[in-house]
């Protein structure tokens, strides 16, 4: 999997203590806390915009965007939660916000994005084709299942992050998991 | 891509240190909710102490006064905490969850209305509907001013992504509250007085929630 040994992977409890820490430093006014956890977010966080508006300099923006919005809620943040599920909230909102009032571009076959790509299905196509099936996956089941499989995510995180229920969550990324597939067999045969 | 790492641009960086002051973290949204436990024991108490009791209270009894009006004030409090749960990033209420909150409220309000009525049926004079009707509507709404003024900064301290949602829940808990102390100084248990007016009174102060949640959203930005 590209990305799932970054910071952009599933974290353990060490690394989600260690993120709850800086969290918690950064409100009680410690700027390193704030670059440290900026280093450790921006990332996925990044990946994450560029996979939900499928256009890396506007991801790019919505990133700037999401920190200053984190920045005015930080006293919204508890220190028993963990910082990663209410930071991608965050992040979903800021494009869920732009795409309110932004007229939608066409995006040309040549501008897809960087995204992560599941690791399950690398060995059944090239990174180009991959994302571009990725494309065609419909963007609830695509979102569940890279917030799943790439970010590692839970069910249940994903859940209270998309406002719906854990079984719901985990039948969109598995149902986005077999559409990428038969894109990419049916790639394959043709 | 996650490997490679990305700067803070210069102008977040000086942004975030010029305004890194401290923040205290907000209590969870139980706790939170307690400051309400005293607007909602007034607006128990108010309409039955400024007004008196409503005439039929010996026969329909204690639980269907007291009883039913607690049990409205209990709701009307766990919607609150919904709502301050809503309004917390990464905590966000699936729809099942909303759909389940909102539907026993409609249960409890029918069921209130429907033993109240079958226990004690009242009814308003011809020539005063429209008048009570006023009274109750405007009595109901107004009285749940101070509880969804409160409930409301308690949620916009936190970050409602979903603010109509959130105040629509906070709007409904109020208004709940308010109508758990304004049917126990009413004295007409009609179902088309308690639909037109009451339960009309707790809708349209959800409405006002909905209202005052997305400008708190907006004039925060």
């Amino acid at each position: 999997m590209h990305d799932l040994d970054g910071p952009g992977g599933p974290v353990d409890d060490g690394a989600a203590c260690q993120l709850a820490a800086l969290m918690t430093g950064y409100q009680a006014g410690s700027l390193p806390a704030f670059e440290s956890l900026y280093a450790a977010l921006a990332s996925p966080l990044l990946a994450y915009l560029a996979a939900l508006c499928r256009d890396r300099g506007q991801a790019q923006d919505l990133l700037q965007e999401t920190f200053l919005q984190i920045h005015r809620s930080r006293r919204a943040y508890r220190p028993e939660l963990p910082v990663r599920p209410w930071v991608f909230t965050i992040a979903r909102h800021v494009w869920l916000m732009d795409r309110r009032y932004r007229n939608r571009r066409p995006r040309s076959e040549g501008e897809l994005p960087d995204v992560p790509v599941p690791a399950e299905v690398e060995s059944l196509a090239d990174r180009d084709r991959l994302r571009r099936a990725l494309d065609d996956v419909l963007p609830d089941r695509r979102e569940a299942l890279l917030l799943h499989h790439v970010w590692g995510f839970s069910f249940a995180e994903i859940a209270q992050m998309l406002g719906i229920r854990a079984d719901a969550a985990k039948l969109r990324s598995s149902r986005g998991m077999a559409d990428l597939r038969r894109l990419l067999v049916e790639g394959n045969r043709g | 891509m996650a490997d490679e790492r990305i700067e803070i641009p210069v102008e977040l960086r000086a942004f975030v240190a010029r305004d890194l002051r401290p923040v205290k973290p907000l209590a969870p949204p139980l706790r939170r909710a307690l400051g309400l436990v005293p607007v909602a024991i007034g607006l128990l108490f108010a309409a039955v102490v400024i007004f008196g009791m409503r005439r039929d209270a010996t026969r329909i009894g204690l639980a269907l006064t007291w009883g039913a009006s607690t049990l409205q004030i209990v709701l009307g409090l766990a919607l609150v905490v919904a709502a301050l749960r809503e309004a917390v990033p990464g905590t966000t209420l699936p729809r099942r969850v909303v759909g389940a909150a909102l539907g026993t409220v409609i249960v409890a309000v029918l069921t209130i209305t429907i033993l109240t009525w079958t226990t004690s049926p009242t009814e308003i004079a011809p020539g005063f509907v429209a008048w009570v009707w006023g009274v109750c509507l405007t009595g109901t709404i107004v009285s749940a001013l101070p509880a969804l003024a409160l409930a409301g900064w308690l949620a916009a301290r936190a970050f409602p992504l979903r603010p109509r949602l959130t105040g629509a829940l906070y709007g409904v808990g109020a208004g709940l509250m308010a109508d758990a102390g304004w049917r126990l100084f009413c004295h007409f248990s009609h179902p088309a007085h308690v639909f037109g007016a009451h339960t009309l009174g707790i809708a349209a102060t959800g409405a006002l929630g909905v209202v005052l949640a997305n400008w708190l959203v907006r004039s925060g930005e």
